[in-house]
């Protein structure tokens, strides 16, 4: 494999990220693919923290804090006002999951219905990780959060973005990490290089919140890949499904689990425990179902998979 | 161990707590059974509070996908016979400005705590501040009077939260309860016995159907009709006559906007509190509220043992503005500060009650407390 990831940097060394943060990484690995011509539209979340307050700015693109409930529809009058610039300026909206798959969705709703020419990234660390660990409508299920107590954790299984927003049919969908730094640049460039709204996906590991050591924060997103909680998949026009990733090693969704203090009360509920797989097993067929579709003569589909349902 | 201290009686018993868990407290004791709030600093300790302990007392608690959604829940929960609360900072009043305009139309009881921070915008999450002042009285659509109370303490956050809960059942009508960072998230020691609960009437049933918002007279206060309590219940956010039907008939209309005011203006008297600590040597008089009236109380207690005594009104009920108190205590003061964490936004109001009296701001807005000191220097 061809490494091919710049050297150039467009974010400051240093930041006000928690050891082992998987955004302050993802924002790193997402800007060299973007390049210096870039506007970061950041609304309430750990970024708007993590940037730093003066002296200690960490960005070196510009960037423009917004209200919560506006990081996409900011960044459309951002990218309207350079259209008439005539500058072709990429402008990106940089949200956590509170911003996007709760308060931030009627916007991001309204964006992508009108196909608005921005990129926008969804940096999913499964909570309201800025003020304090309460769930969000990403929290996974059997998740501890501090409005998920131990006595009640998360019930609901996590809210699946990327059909929302397949379903409105904009050009570009991905699901990354910064765990598969190549993956992750090849689709910021590939969302680049298209017009209209693309979204991307970004699991991205909170070592306070998720309860675990800060020294396997790379190891636990590869391991949500590779146990298929999280699979990585790119989706065009909101039906063209491609995986791009068939996980090579046999990583029951457990060993995902169980690295993280959050699912605790997972594992003293083996029912639901049980439940929560099928659904991970349910997710990945539906998803290489919908590979095949798209792709109904490709040869390279491990033999596992192609048997899929 | 010396003999003094042996032979001293034992203290009363006293915890190390914060505003916020006053407030869950004082809702929980008031009965309220629903909550529904959407993370934000420094709000926040009140919704995961209120999750883990709503259950344990057969409520329901909620934690909305924001702030609108999280109003919208209360209002709705009113509606059909809850008693709820919701907290938020700034930002989230914002985006509760709609809604309140719904439910001073619909006349909800109903306690929005804001945990006040510096703002204007994201401003400081973590930061003092007292900004909120003006934009609660006139946040919404409008115009419309509102109750808002202010504790200065730990437990006046826990007595003035009941006395939210019953002054919204008596007015049916949200009240604000206007509390900052410092209030709700510094830690505290409380005597015990410094809190003292308040009766939190129960909601009047109706006794005559069909007439949801009759009020004759004016300042009248009709009771809540609830859904599902039998009859058929109509709430609308337009204009309305006494059957919640729609209507544009001008005296009709008038009648219910002039109701609105009057049924909170004419019943000052069952909402004003203040503290009033007046020394009759005092030339100034400082006008406190909220975490900025611990300095006024401090600075005063120096004033006297400096033999330059101050005199004192700490607010408890900021709107209606008790303008009675504030007349009374003036007398005879030749000046009036009021410190504030804001730039003058109280100062106003007590300008507007007390014409020609020299009154000065105290304003800090860089995020630091008022201290004692500056009182004491600004009154010099």
């Amino acid at each position: 494999m061809k490494w091919d990831i710049p050297l150039g940097e467009e974010i400051h060394p240093g930041n006000l990220g928690c050891q082992g943060c998987g955004g302050a990484l993802a924002m790193r690995l997402a800007l060299k693919a973007l390049g210096p011509d870039t506007v970061a539209v950041i609304p309430a979340c750990c970024w708007s923290i993590i940037d730093g307050a003066f002296p200690v700015h960490a960005l070196k693109v510009p960037v423009f804090h917004t209200a919560f409930e506006t990081a996409a529809v900011a960044a459309s009058g951002i990218k309207a006002a350079k259209d008439v610039q005539g500058k072709a300026t990429t402008v990106i909206a940089w949200a956590g999951d509170g911003g996007t798959f709760d308060i931030g969705i009627q916007a991001l709703s309204g964006a992508a219905e009108r196909n608005e020419d921005i990129i926008y990234a969804c940096y999913d660390n499964e909570a309201y990780m800025n003020t304090g660990i309460q769930r969000s409508s990403s929290t996974p299920s059997g998740t501890w959060t501090t409005t998920t107590p131990d006595e009640r954790p998360e019930s609901r299984p996590k809210k699946n973005i990327m059909e929302i927003m397949a379903a409105h049919r904009i050009p570009y969908a991905a699901t990354c990490t910064p765990a598969y730094p190549d993956d992750m640049l090849r689709k910021f460039r590939k969302a680049k290089s298209i017009k209209g709204t693309r979204f991307l996906h970004i699991l991205s590991v909170c070592p306070p919140g998720w309860k675990m050591p800060s020294d396997r924060a790379i190891e636990v997103m590869r391991l949500a890949v590779q146990s298929r909680v999280f699979p990585l998949y790119e989706v065009e026009d909101g039906l063209a499904y491609t995986m791009s990733l068939w996980p090579t090693e046999p990583v029951p969704p457990e060993d995902y689990f169980r690295v993280q203090g959050r699912f605790r009360p997972l594992f003293e509920d083996p029912a639901r425990l049980e439940r929560i797989k099928a659904f991970v097993d349910q997710q990945w067929e539906i998803l290489v179902r919908r590979h095949r579709r798209t792709h109904p003569d490709e040869a390279g589909i491990p033999a596992g998979e192609a048997a899929a349902r | 161990m010396p003999q003094a201290m042996d032979q001293r009686a034992t203290p009363p018993p006293r915890e190390y707590t914060d505003g916020s868990t006053a407030i869950v407290r004082a809702a929980l004791e008031a009965g309220c059974n629903f909550f529904a709030g959407y993370p934000i600093t420094p709000a926040s300790p009140i919704l995961t509070m209120m999750m883990r302990e709503m259950p344990r007392v057969g409520g329901i608690a909620v934690q909305g996908e924001d702030e609108i959604a999280s109003i919208g829940m209360c209002i709705g929960a009113v509606m059909a016979g809850a008693r709820a609360l919701t907290a938020t900072s700034g930002p989230g009043i914002s985006l509760y400005s709609e809604n309140l305009g719904l439910a001073v139309m619909g006349e909800i009881p109903l306690v929005v705590v804001d945990v006040q921070r510096l703002g204007p915008a994201t401003g400081g999450a973590t930061t003092v501040g007292q900004g909120d002042v003006q934009f609660v009285r006139w946040g919404t659509s409008g115009g419309y009077p509102i109750i808002a109370l202010a504790p200065s303490s730990v437990p006046e956050c826990y007595h003035l939260t009941m006395k939210a809960f019953d002054l919204a059942e008596r007015f049916r009508c949200p009240v604000f309860l206007l509390t900052d960072k410092e209030l709700n998230m510094t830690m505290a020691t409380v005597a015990l016995d410094a809190y003292r609960p308040v009766d939190v009437r129960p909601r009047p049933r109706a006794e005559e159907p069909g007439r949801p918002y009759r009020y004759t007279p004016a300042e009248d206060v009709p009771p809540l009709r609830h859904y599902g309590a039998g009859e058929t219940v109509r709430f609308t956010g337009s204009t309305h006559d006494e059957r919640a039907f729609i209507t544009k008939h001008p005296p009709t209309v008038d009648a219910l906007n002039r109701h609105l005011a009057a049924k909170i203006e004419e019943h000052r008297d069952e909402i004003e509190m203040a503290a009033a600590d007046l020394d009759p040597r005092a030339e100034t008089l400082v006008v406190s509220y909220g975490v900025t009236a611990g300095a006024a109380r401090e600075a005063v207690r120096r004033s006297r043992a400096g033999g330059a005594p101050l005199s004192s009104v700490v607010l408890q009920t900021l709107w209606p503005v008790p303008e009675a108190t504030l007349r009374r205590a003036a007398t005879g003061v030749r000046r009036v500060l009021v410190p504030e964490l804001n730039l003058g936004q109280y100062r106003r109001e007590v300008e507007r009650v007390l014409p020609g009296m020299d009154v000065s701001g105290l304003n800090r807005v860089d995020g630091e407390m008022i201290t004692p000191e500056q009182i004491l220097e600004a009154v010099r």
